[in-house]
Formats: structure tokens, sequence, C-alpha cells
């Protein structure tokens, strides 16, 4: 499938339906099996991927809706990262994780996520993985030396993660890096640690910074100066942003200076059920287009859709994606 | 007979009830069966004005509204007289055994419907206590000050003081890092008399003066509140500092729709005594039974005769002239707007509530708050005594969840109120509604505002109020949760 000019995406996740909640709290407290979840996940990961595809989105996941959070799901799976199971109630907390000692190679398990949209969507494909700053600053570390000892060991065992997704076909590999914008100082490591993380691997990669998302709510707020020059030399195709809560003065930094990558637009606000016209869409893109030139733009929600209704969530996609056809017609 | 007694002190009247109860029980000829399962509540009500008799009959009701065979007394100690309680006994106990609460032709109903507290007629008297504050309180004589002459909690200068502190320390954090806003927002909903405001304000220039003039002039204080009289009188407070003030008339339980323009801008958002006179519900756990608690105003026999006679009203038609009163204010009452005062304080001063315990189907969601699922209700009831009866404080919870979405990342929230914290505090103390001058007042459910907060992604704290000793106040304050 080719991608036309300006091709959307989502950034992860889709809309968490309440039921799925429900479900996952039941499974902490035991009332739900293993079986019966994942079961339920596999549901309502098609139906994010059908919403998308009928929104009319160019690059799709599987919504991420089997994921509790973005710290857990991967903690769960380094190996040599300690879990106390019995440390939360709710989903969406985050477990007690520590490491003790060197982290082994080994695989995540991340593969099924690949084969899964691969399984049911012949669109290209993307798949998010939390960052190793991200990622250091949530797991105790009782081992390394320095927290950026710690993200480059961990970037070493991701960097062979993703070098399987790639050769199963995950056409789109992004990092998630929100926590960037709460240290800015650790950003010269940080970026040292993307770079390990995505060595020699053969997929278009994604650096995506925001300002975070927790509870649907900013973790920090600021300017992307702090990105710069720094940022630069991350060895990624695409870094995605978010403008539209925040607005756009932040893109006069392209004006100042020269990203050797393209940018993913973030035009509509996932931090409000308010839906976004496609008209406001498509302004905010034109605005970009002054800055940017159209093939190096990607076309995205803020952050993830986890905190929206469903129907919120869907109407934005359709808004975005109306929105960006409309500047397509324009650029001919 | 199961007794419970919801209250630490009064060993002396409390001996007395529980040893002339039996033989009243005997007197009356309860059923031995009913007898055995009377709920006895025997409460100690902290407002020396309130809306309970000081003998109270409950019956239940199923969800469908058919009678069930639970029933219940409830005591006042502190209105207890010993030289009419085994009458007034008596009567609780005659009006449950014939199916109803009170049979005396002398009450006067004001309602005829029993209804959910929240929507209970007692919440018009509140919005018309504060549109018409100043009448109110011409005709008291006193100001809005907790105990007259002295200084309320809320206005506190050393809790005021840590409290511009504590702020500044924040500013200058953000100021470090280089995150600091150009403009800085602060708001204070629910201002009084607009001391507190004024003293902050004071403080907080004095400090900026001494630190060489860094924040003061990008401060912008907003004072809302929904009586404009209140803020009228606030703004003229703060009139100092008016270049960096603003009013806006909001709602309480939703300040999000009349500042969504500042969502996530605000570092500072105080509260003092506005959640608990917020509309809740009361609920009541009996072992593995839930109530929701409806009650009906009523006047009794003393309160019709005076207000027939001092105000020359009807008593066939005192509900009417209630209504009439709640619609269009005193003077919807009285030509001589003066004398409608009168009337609403004396008809506000005798208004009772009975009360009845509608069973709660496990299945229905319509007594939870928006946005609170029957699952945090039951991590509450989890934590909760076998027994007890606990505020739904959802005004409280409504205001809460629309008000966070206002604070920036690092801002953070701030209330002084009187919060019960933990479930089990229910069975220690009463909790539910009393009158103070025209307005509700009652304690908020802190472990209900927990739970609600966590949803919202932030953990809230309490921290006792230390500037008085004996006050019963306590400070909410969020931090954002990870």
């Amino acid at each position: 499938m080719t991608l036309p000019i300006l091709p959307t995406t989502v950034i992860g996740s889709y809309s968490m339906p309440s039921w799925l909640e429900h479900a996952k709290n039941d499974f902490l407290q035991r009332r739900v099996s293993r079986h019966d979840l994942d079961e339920m996940y596999d549901s309502a990961r098609k139906a994010a991927i059908k919403d998308q595809e009928t929104a009319g989105i160019d690059i799709v996941t599987d919504g991420e809706l089997q994921r509790d959070n973005m710290i857990d799901y991967f903690a769960e799976r380094i190996p040599g990262v300690q879990i106390d199971h019995s440390s939360k109630r709710f989903y969406y907390d985050y477990y007690e994780s520590t490491v003790r000692s060197k982290l082994a190679s080994g695989s995540l398990g991340l593969a099924g996520e690949v084969k899964f949209l691969r399984r049911y969507t012949d669109h290209p494909i993307k798949v998010a993985i939390s960052g190793p700053h991200t990622l250091v600053k949530r797991i105790q570390n009782l081992h390394y030396p320095s927290e950026e000892a710690f993200a480059l060991d961990l970037a070493r065992v991701m960097n062979l993660e993703l070098k399987e997704l790639a050769r199963l076909g995950a056409t789109y590999l992004q990092i998630d890096e929100p926590y960037y914008s709460g240290f800015p100082e650790d950003l010269p490591w940080a970026i040292r640690a993307v770079n390990t993380m995505v060595e020699g691997v053969d997929a278009k990669l994604v650096l995506h910074v925001c300002y975070g998302n927790r509870y649907g709510k900013p973790s920090w707020e600021g300017t992307y100066r702090y990105l710069f020059p720094t940022i630069l030399d991350a060895k990624v195709h695409l870094i995605s942003l978010e403008f539209a809560r925040r607005g756009d003065e932040d893109l006069q930094l392209f004006n100042e200076f020269k990203v050797p990558f393209a940018v993913g637009l973030g035009v509509v606000d996932v931090k409000t059920t308010e839906v976004e016209s496609a008209t406001l869409v498509a302004d905010r893109i034109r605005r970009a287009l002054k800055v940017l030139p159209a093939d190096r733009l990607v076309i995205t929600p803020d952050c993830g859709c986890v905190h929206l209704p469903r129907d919120v969530a869907f109407e934005k996609l359709c808004a975005m994606v109306e929105g960006t056809r409309q500047v397509r017609k324009e650029l001919g | 007979m199961i007794f419970h007694v919801n209250h630490r002190t009064a060993a002396d009247v409390t001996s007395y009830v529980m040893g002339t109860l039996p033989g009243v029980i005997d007197h009356v000829g309860l059923d031995p069966q009913a007898a055995a399962g009377l709920h006895v509540d025997l409460d100690w009500l902290p407002y020396r004005s309130n809306f309970r008799d000081p003998v109270i009959a409950r019956r239940a009701i199923d969800a469908q509204g058919h009678p069930l065979a639970h029933g219940e007394i409830a005591i006042d100690l502190a209105q207890v007289d010993q030289a009419r309680f085994e009458a007034q006994v008596t009567e609780a106990l005659r009006s449950l055994r014939a199916g109803s609460t009170n049979q005396d032709p002398a009450y006067v109903r004001l309602d005829q419907e029993f209804k959910p507290l929240r929507e209970s007629v007692i919440w018009q008297f509140n919005r018309l206590f504060w549109q018409r504050l100043n009448e109110w309180q011409s005709a008291s004589g006193r100001g809005s000050e907790a105990v007259p002459g002295e200084t309320s909690d809320a206005n506190n200068p050393q809790s005021i003081e840590d409290n511009v502190a504590d702020f500044w320390t924040l500013l200058r954090d953000l100021d470090a890092r280089g995150q600091l806003p150009a403009e800085i927002f602060a708001l204070e909903i629910g201002v009084g008399t607009g001391e507190r405001a004024a003293a902050w304000l004071d403080r907080f220039k004095e400090l900026d003066e001494q630190c060489g003039g860094l924040y003061y002039s990008r401060l912008r204080f907003l004072l809302g509140d929904y009586s404009p009289a209140t803020l009228e009188a606030a703004l003229a407070a703060v009139h100092r500092h008016a270049p960096i003030v603003a009013v806006l008339s909001l709602d309480a339980l939703n300040p999000f729709k009349t500042l969504s323009f500042l969502r996530f801008k605000i570092l500072y958002i105080h509260l003092t005594n506005v959640y608990d006179n917020l509309p809740f519900d009361e609920m009541v756990r009996r072992g593995e039974g839930l109530y929701l608690v409806e009650v009906r105003p009523y006047l009794d026999a003393a309160a019709v005769q005076r207000l027939t006679t001092e105000h020359a009203r009807d008593a066939e038609q005192l509900t009417d002239t209630m209504k009439r009163l709640l619609e269009g204010g005193p003077e919807a009452v009285h030509q001589d707007r003066a004398k409608g005062v009168a009337f609403w304080r004396c008809l506000w001063h005798a208004l009772r509530l009975e009360e009845r315990l509608r069973a709660v189907d496990p299945a229905e969601s319509d007594h939870l708050p928006s946005g609170l699922s029957r699952s945090y209700l039951e991590d509450l009831l989890a934590g909760a005594p076998a027994d007890a009866r606990f505020q739904l404080s959802r005004g409280a919870a409504e205001s809460f969840a629309n008000t966070v979405p206002l604070l920036h990342p690092r801002g953070f929230l701030q209330v002084q109120d009187v919060f019960v914290t933990a479930m089990d505090a229910y069975r220690q103390e009463f909790s539910g509604p009393g009158k103070v001058d025209g307005s509700i007042v009652s304690s908020v459910n802190g472990a209900l505002l927990r739970a609600v907060a966590s949803r919202a992604g932030f953990d809230v704290h309490f921290a006792p109020f230390r500037y008085r000793a004996g006050s019963r106040t306590s400070v909410l304050y969020t931090t954002p949760r990870d």
C-alpha cells in the first residue's frame, strides 16, 4: 500500500473501553482468567484496527489495549526486571519494579503484536515502544551506577527486539519518550540511548516526544526549545510532537534549525472531548506547511487516544483524516 | 435491640437512654421480634441548629418502594430532655409500628414526597442564603466569621503566611527550571468576605518586594463565587490589589465550565468551607444491605404555632408560602422585606427532616455521582464498618473533578473543610447536615474524594489544621499521581 502525501497515523493507543478496564481490574483481583482477558484483548484490538481503517487512517496500530500503561507492559517483559505483582489493584497504576542485576539479552515478546496487525490489516503498521529514558525513570535501579548506564543497557536489549519486529514486517517502529519534557537535562544521554536502540534496525523509525498524557493530563509544561539542538543527533526518520493543545509557536524551531528528519504534526488534542472540525485540522496543517514541506509531514493526534471515549476518539480521527484530505486536494 | 453508639462523649446521657429504652419498648408493646431487631442510633449532633428532632423513627422500603421489616429509631443525645424523652420515644415507636413516621396532625409536611437528600428543599434554602447573604446578615447582625469576634480558620494569619511560602517555593522551583509561565494564575473559589484573599495577596506582595519584585506583577488572582453580593464584598476587601485581581461568577460544582480557557494553567486553587455546602446524599449500610437516606421536610406543632401567630400565616398554606419565598425571596412573601426576612429565618430554624431508608438495588447506579463507578463504592465499602451511615459527597466529588483539569501540571489544589478521611470514622461521630446561619453545614467524605482523585490522576492528602487547638478543620491538598 503506497502512502499518500501527508500520511495519517495515530500515536499508538486507542480508546480504552470501560468494560475492558473492569476486566483488567478483575484480573488483578483474580476474578477473570488470563485466557478470558486475552480473548477480550483480541476483540478490543480488532475493533480498534477496524475503527482506524474506517476513519481512513493510513498507518494503523493495534490500539495497545492489552497494555496497562506505558511502563508495566515493558517492565514485565524486560529480562531481569523484578515486578511486585501485589503492588497494584487498579490496572492503570504502576507496579513496583526493580532491576537488581545486569539485564539479560532476551526477547520482550512483542512479535505477537506485529503478527496480530499483519493478520488483521493490510495497511502499513506501527508498533510503539516506551523508550529507555522513560523506563529508567519508573523502574527502580539497584544495580547500574547511573540512569545513563541503565538506559544504555536497556537500549541494547531493546535493540534486539526492534530488529526482530522489523524482520517480521513492522513498517514503522516508534519510541515514546514523554519524560524528556520533565527532565530536559538528561537529553544528551537519552538521545544516545535512542541511537543505541535503533542501530541497524530496518524500519521507519519514529521518536514521539510529548508533555505526558497520564490520566489524560499533561505532566509538564514548557516549550520544545529544550530539544534543540541535541535532538538533531537522533538517528530517526520522524519526530512526532504535540501542537494541537499547546499551539504551534514551536513550529518556528524548524525555521531556526535544519532538521534531518520528518515531523509528526499533532493536530488533534487528546486531552479534551471536544471534537475538532476538519476545517480546524486543515488550518493547522496549512500553518505547518509554511514551515515544513508536505513530504516531510505526517499527520497525527497529539498523543494516544486511550483516555478518550470511543465515539469521541473515532470522531476526532475522522476529522483529522477529513482535514488532511482537504489540504491534500489543495496540494494537488 | 441493636444499639449503635456513634460518638465518644456523653456517657451519662448514653447510660440514661440505654437504661430507659427497654421499659418504653415494653410499655409500647412492640412485637418481641421487632424489638429484638430494632436498630437504635445514639448520635451526638455537633450543630446546635440542625434538622433533627430529639427522637426520630426511620422505616425502610425496598428499591420498588414496598415496606421492609427493618426499622430504626435515632436519638440525638445532645437534645435529650429527660422530662420528655419517654414520650418522644413512645411516639417514635408507635409511628414505626403504624407504618408512618409522624402522625401528629399538628405537623405540617412541606413536601409530600420523600426525596434523596441532594434533592431536598434544604438546598434551595441554602442557595437563597448565599444569594441574599446581606439581608440575612443585616437581620442577624452577624458577619461570616464562624465565631463572632474571632478569626475563622480560613483567615488564620499564620496559615496564610505558610500557604504563601509554599506557593513561593513552587514558583522558585519552576523558575529555576525555566518552566514558570509568563502569567501566574491563582484561583480562590468561594471567597467569603474576601479577607483571606486580601491577607494572602498582602503577604505575597510583601514577600515579592523582599525578593526584588519577581512575581507579583505576573500574578493573576481570580476570585470565583456564585453569589454576586459575596463577590462585591470580596472585591472591596482586595482593592489594594485591584490591578491583578479579577472576579468571576462561577458555580463551584463546575468551575471548568467558566474557566475552560485556563485548562492546565492555574498553579494554585484554594477553597474554604465550600465542599461542605454542596449537595450530598447519605447512605446507610446495615449488614449486607445498603440504603439511600430519603428525607421529607416538615414543621412541628410549636413551629407551626409560631409561624401562624408571629407571622400571620395560614398553616394550610405554609407550603405555598415557602415555595414563594424560595422562588422570589423575602419580598415575595411580605411587602415589608424585613418581615419577609424574619419569616424566612423563622421557617429555616424550624425546618426538620423526616427520614426513611430506600434499599439500593445492586445494579442501580442513580445514586452514584457522575464519574464514580460501582467498583469504587465497593472499594469504599470494603473499608467501612458493617453498620455505618456515611455521606456520598456528590457535590464535592463533582466540584473536585471539574476543578482539577484547570491545574497546571505542577499546580495544586487546597481545600480547607471538615473531612471524614476514613470510612471507619463514620462510626465515631455524627457527620450529617446541620445549620450555620441560613446555610447547610456538614462533613465531607474524604475517603470518597480520595477515590475520585485517583481516577483523575491525583493523590489527595489530609493535614489537620494545626493553627488552632481543637479545630475540626483539615486541609486537603493534591499531588499529581504518577
